[in-house]
Formats: C-alpha cells, sequence, structure tokens
C-alpha cells in the first residue's frame, strides 16, 4: 500500500528541507479537518490499549484503570493453568485452520474451475448466486444450521438416511461442531473468497495461454505453468492476513451456535472473553485472555508477513 | 482462442458445467426452501420431509400477517434504518476525511499513517473497548451502534490510495482560488473516486444491518433500541416467539412458530439480497481493491 501512495503524486516540495513551521502554515487546515478522526482514533482504539493495564489487575469497573488492584500476572496464571485452557487453544487453532486452509484451497480450485468455463453469459450468474450468501446475516445463518441439524432437521435427515448416522439433534454433540461450522462457513465464504483470485486472472495474458497451447501444454499443465502462478501474490497476501488473523476466529457464528453441551469442541479464545467477560465479569482474567490473543496475533502477521517478503516476494507491509 | 474438442475436452466441460450448476443450487436451494416454506400451510410443512422447491399445502401470507404486524419487528426495523442511516453516513464521512488527509503530502502523512495502520494491527481487544464505552456512558445508548468501530482502517486505506491517484493538477487552481482543504474534498476530489465511496458505503450498508453483538452487549436490556437483528436472534436462535405469537392460541403456538421462524427470515434478509444484484458490481470491486491493495 505504500508503493501506490509513493508513486502516485510527484509532489515533493514538501518533504525535505521544509520546517515544520512552514508546514503547519500551509497544512493547518488539512490537520484541522484530521481533527475528528484523530480523536477517534485516540479514544476508541488507543486508549482501549492503555486500558489493557486491567489484564494485570483485579479490575473493578468503579475503581477504574488506576484505583483497581494490581495483581501481576495473576489472571495469565489463573489462564494458562486453567482446565479449559488447553482445550480452548486446541479449538482455536482446529477450527481457524481447518476454515483457513479448505477455505482457500476450495477457493482456489473453484477459480480455476471457473476460468475453464468461456461463456460470460454462464459465468456471470454462477459468480453471482455463489457471491449471495455472504450478504446473509449471521444471525440467519445460525438460524438456518439450528433448523436444519435440529432432530428432524434436513440436514440430520440426510445423514441419518445416507450415512445411517443416529439421529439426534447434531448441535449437542461435540464431535459434529468442528463440522458443521466448517460447512456452513464454506457454503457463505465460497464465493466471496474466490472473487479476489478470480480478478487476479485478470491479469494473465492470453498471448502466454495460445503460446503455451501451441507448445502442447494441455489444460492442467497450463492451469499449473500460468494460471497458478499469476495468482500466486494474492494468494501470498491472502494467506499472510488469514494466519495474522488465526486467532480471531469468526467469533459471531460461533457465539450464536454453542451451547454448554459442545463448549469441548466449540468454546474458542474469543468466545471465552466474551462469556467470562461480559456474562461474568471477571473484567481482568478476560481482558488478559484478550491480550494474549492480540499479541500472539500480532506476532502471527508479523511473521507470516516476514517468511512471505523472503520466500515469495510479496508482502502487505 | 481456438482449441480443438477432444474427447476428453468434452467429458471436462460436461462435469465442469454440471458441477457449476450444482454448487449455485446448493447455494439457493436453502434460501428458496425458507422463501417457499413462509408462505406454506404450517400443518402440511410438518409432514413434508427435505427441501421445499415450491410451497407446500395451501399457500397463506398468516405468516407474514402475524410478523407485520408485531411490535417487535416494526420496532426493530425502524431502528435498524435509524442505525444503518447514521453509522454508515458517520463513517463514510470520517473514512473520506481519513484517507483525504492521509493521502496529502503533509509532513505529518506517515506518522498519522502509521497511528491508523498500528490499529489494524493491535488492538485492546473486546474487554477494554467495553469498559471505556462503559465510561463514555454508552451502556444502553444508541450511540454505541453508532461512532465505536465507525472508523475501519481498511477502508481509510482504500480510500487514501483512491485519493493518490488523483492527478495533483485538479486542485492546483482551486488552490490558487483560495480554496481550503474542505472545499476542495468536497467539490474537488470526492466527485472523482466516487466509485470507492460507493463501495465503501455498500460494504458499510450491509455491515451495519447485518451487525447484532454490539447491540447484545451494548443494549442487552433496552428492547425498546434492538435493531431488527437482535429479534431475529430471539426468534430464530433462542427458538423464543412469546414476543410475536402470544396472541395465539396455546395449541397451534409451536405450528405457528415454525412459520413465524421462516417469515422472519425472509423479512430480515430480503432487503439486503434485493439491493445485491444491482450492487455487485461495487462489491466486486470493493473486494478487488481490499484484496490487492489493503
Amino acid at each position: 500500500m505504500s508503493k501506490t501512495s509513493a508513486q502516485a503524486a510527484p509532489q515533493k516540495r514538501m518533504r525535505s528541507g521544509t520546517s515544520w513551521k512552514r508546514d503547519f502554515r500551509l497544512n493547518w487546515g488539512i490537520y484541522l479537518i484530521f481533527l475528528p478522526v484523530f480523536v477517534y482514533l485516540i479514544i476508541f482504539n488507543y486508549l482501549p490499549m492503555f486500558g489493557i493495564v486491567m489484564a494485570f489487575q483485579d479490575f473493578k469497573p468503579a475503581r477504574g484503570f488506576l484505583g483497581s488492584e494490581w495483581v501481576g500476572l495473576a489472571n495469565f496464571v489463573e489462564f494458562f493453568s486453567s482446565s479449559s485452557f488447553l482445550q480452548i487453544i486446541r479449538n482455536t487453532l482446529v477450527i481457524s485452520t481447518l476454515g483457513l486452509s479448505v477455505g482457500m484451497v476450495t477457493a482456489i480450485l473453484f477459480t480455476l474451475l471457473l476460468n475453464e468455463i468461456k461463456f460470460s453469459w454462464f459465468k456471470r450468474p454462477v459468480q453471482t448466486i455463489t457471491y449471495m450468501p455472504n450478504f446473509i446475516s449471521a444471525v440467519v445463518i445460525a438460524g438456518m444450521v439450528i433448523d436444519f441439524t435440529s432432530s428432524n432437521g434436513i440436514v440430520t435427515n440426510f445423514l441419518v438416511n445416507v450415512f445411517g448416522m443416529e439421529r439426534e439433534n447434531m448441535l449437542t454433540n461435540p464431535s459434529y461442531f468442528w463440522g458443521i461450522n466448517l460447512v456452513s462457513g464454506l457454503w457463505q465464504g465460497l464465493g466471496a473468497s474466490s472473487i479476489i483470485y478470480i480478478s487476479a486472472l485478470g491479469n494473465v495474458s492470453e498471448e502466454l495461454n495460445e503460446a503455451a497451447v501451441i507448445d502442447g501444454a494441455n489444460r492442467l499443465r497450463r492451469a499449473w505453468h500460468i494460471t497458478l502462478p499469476a495468482i500466486r501474490p494474492t494468494i501470498a497476501t491472502m494467506l499472510i492476513m488469514n494466519v495474522g488473523s488465526l486467532l480471531n476466529v469468526g467469533s459471531d457464528k460461533i457465539l450464536l451456535l454453542y451451547n454448554p453441551t459442545i463448549y469441548s469442541t466449540a468454546d474458542v479464545i474469543s468466545t471465552h472473553v466474551t462469556r467470562m467477560g461480559l456474562e461474568r465479569m471477571q473484567y481482568g482474567y478476560s481482558a488478559a485472555v484478550g491480550l494474549f490473543n492480540s499479541v500472539v496475533g500480532t506476532i502471527l502477521l508479523v511473521s507470516s508477513n516476514y517468511i512471505s517478503r523472503k520466500l515469495a516476494d510479496t508482502s502487505i507491509f | 482462442m481456438i482449441e480443438k474438442l477432444t474427447p476428453s475436452r468434452v467429458i471436462f466441460n460436461i462435469i465442469n458445467y454440471s458441477f457449476m450448476i450444482l454448487l449455485c443450487i446448493v447455494c439457493i436451494a436453502p434460501v428458496w426452501h425458507i422463501l417457499m416454506a413462509s408462505f406454506s400451510d404450517p400443518r402440511t410443512m410438518m409432514a413434508t420431509p427435505g427441501l421445499f422447491s415450491r410451497i407446500v399445502g395451501k399457500p397463506t401470507l398468516e405468516g407474514y400477517r402475524i410478523v407485520l404486524s408485531s411490535p417487535s419487528i416494526l420496532t426493530g426495523y425502524r431502528n435498524t434504518l435509524f442505525y444503518v442511516t447514521a453509522a454508515t453516513l458517520l463513517g463514510v464521512v470520517m473514512i473520506a476525511i481519513g484517507g483525504f488527509v492521509l493521502s496529502r503530502k503533509t509532513k505529518l502523512q506517515t506518522p498519522l499513517t502509521l497511528m491508523l495502520v498500528f490499529t489494524m494491527m493491535f488492538s485492546g481487544g473486546l474487554i477494554p473497548s467495553y469498559i471505556v464505552n462503559m465510561n463514555l456512558g454508552l451502556l444502553g445508548n444508541p450511540l454505541a451502534l453508532i461512532i465505536p468501530g465507525c472508523i475501519n482502517g481498511f477502508y481509510v486505506i482504500i480510500m487514501k490510495n483512491s485519493f493518490s491517484q488523483i492527478s495533483p493538477s485538479f486542485e492546483e487552481s482551486a488552490k490558487l482560488d483560495g480554496a481550503g482543504p474542505l472545499t476542495i474534498l468536497v467539490r474537488i476530489q470526492l466527485p472523482l473516486v466516487k466509485a470507492t465511496v460507493a463501495v465503501i458505503v455498500m460494504f458499510l450498508v450491509v455491515q451495519h444491518w447485518n451487525s447484532w453483538f454490539p447491540a447484545s452487549i451494548y443494549l442487552t436490556r433496552r428492547r425498546d433500541l434492538w435493531p431488527l437483528q437482535l429479534f431475529m436472534r430471539e426468534i430464530l436462535v433462542q427458538n423464543d416467539t412469546k414476543m410475536i405469537s402470544a396472541d395465539e392460541a396455546a395449541s397451534s403456538a409451536s405450528l405457528v412458530n415454525n412459520l413465524v421462524k421462516h417469515c422472519v427470515t425472509v423479512v430480515g434478509t430480503l432487503p439486503i439480497l434485493f439491493a445485491y444484484p444491482f450492487a455487485q458490481k461495487y462489491f466486486v470491486k470493493g473486494l478487488t481493491l481490499g484484496g490487492v491493495k489493503g
């Protein structure tokens, strides 16, 4: 992103050698209109960052960030030594890694297959229709999942009749949750996540393809040697962003779907934070869990960005 | 491109096209099922297994009558419309200002951009944000759904990139005429990035229409302020339809419940799905902008 801004307007006169005084005299108007954004960022983004101190406190809202009792690392110790710690970490990693890998692979496969369709009157509607579920709200998706997987639901009936599964409300059996979450996520996200790859394919030159045909390359070879390399930077970018948010499992849907009977597979870091913090009011403890989440997330983002820059020569910052 | 249709190619094409059609059916079928069920006779519906391809039993509008005469649903609708409008307006104004200022070559350009980008990489997390908002008096306050979260860093960066691609010559003459930055932004620059603004507006509208979590934590006890999604959550997820069908006879309650659920889903989803085909080109564009440059 810094690349484009650097290329764009080659007006360098302000950059070097101007004094702050001159800069302010020229640009005070620009700084003035930025004020609301600045104040917003300070209050709603940076203040909560300082609020992280509560992770080291026995936080009481009435006493505030400054008056609450300091407890050192007690909140972290409580989390790391709690019986559900390993379970929560496992669920978070499994759910997000499953979603990330299966989601990306299916989106890329779908893109490659769609690329083989030459008629745009067919291609367009397919894109429109597969993109549509992305606009349905999490509440409605959850409502549909609950309805379809209830003991008499459509999906349950199908699985009972075809695979001889035992009839039950699937959302009360911990062994089904990862599958339910993955499939509903794929249904909703496949079309949307493929759009980025499809648009990256616009860059593939037709000549390259024709030359390959003349050289006798078949479909599979062309997909492997021309199409895939063309979307490689996009794949790398998406991978970095997804790895960076590995711990931030979309808690929206899980919060709506899970219930105490399936905590053993459905409870992830973000749902744990929400439940402990907002329902049980253990503010300090859940802020500590959240901080752990943020820090690991940032480390993942920065390191995947670094690795991608080294290996694929693509990075997002 | 000319290519011979070999037998294997024909087979591949048949499989590929069939697969695409199947995929489309999979995407549409559940939504279609709900739409058909919302007009179906509840008693016949219970006895009919599988996905509905058409209305089963005697077509009825009873479910819609119940839903659309329910005060809760109407309240939810009104609140959602308000939140969507207000939050989108505020959001787009702030994002446009942010993108504009960060695209200017000032001495503070880099520090301010870094200040924004840092918020995209690291956040205080849910609980500290909640406490800050609580101290600002946003608990039980409709502003809680409008102000926090109105600036999305990615959109600001997209906006910034759009602005920096405008040739500086556009504003030179305006500057000579003594136009201030706000005039330049509103009169000269914004009209040139209309497409990007449209993309962002669309995304904000969908996001706010579908949002339920902030409302569930900040407006927990203020039912009169709930957006539609929270009422829908009560009906669809918590399986609680008594606020809607309290007047119905208890014996038929569970039948009616089922119908009401489908109608509520349609009523809450249709506006967005209707707008979607018209807005699609903007969404595609927006995702591309976000993916390539974000």
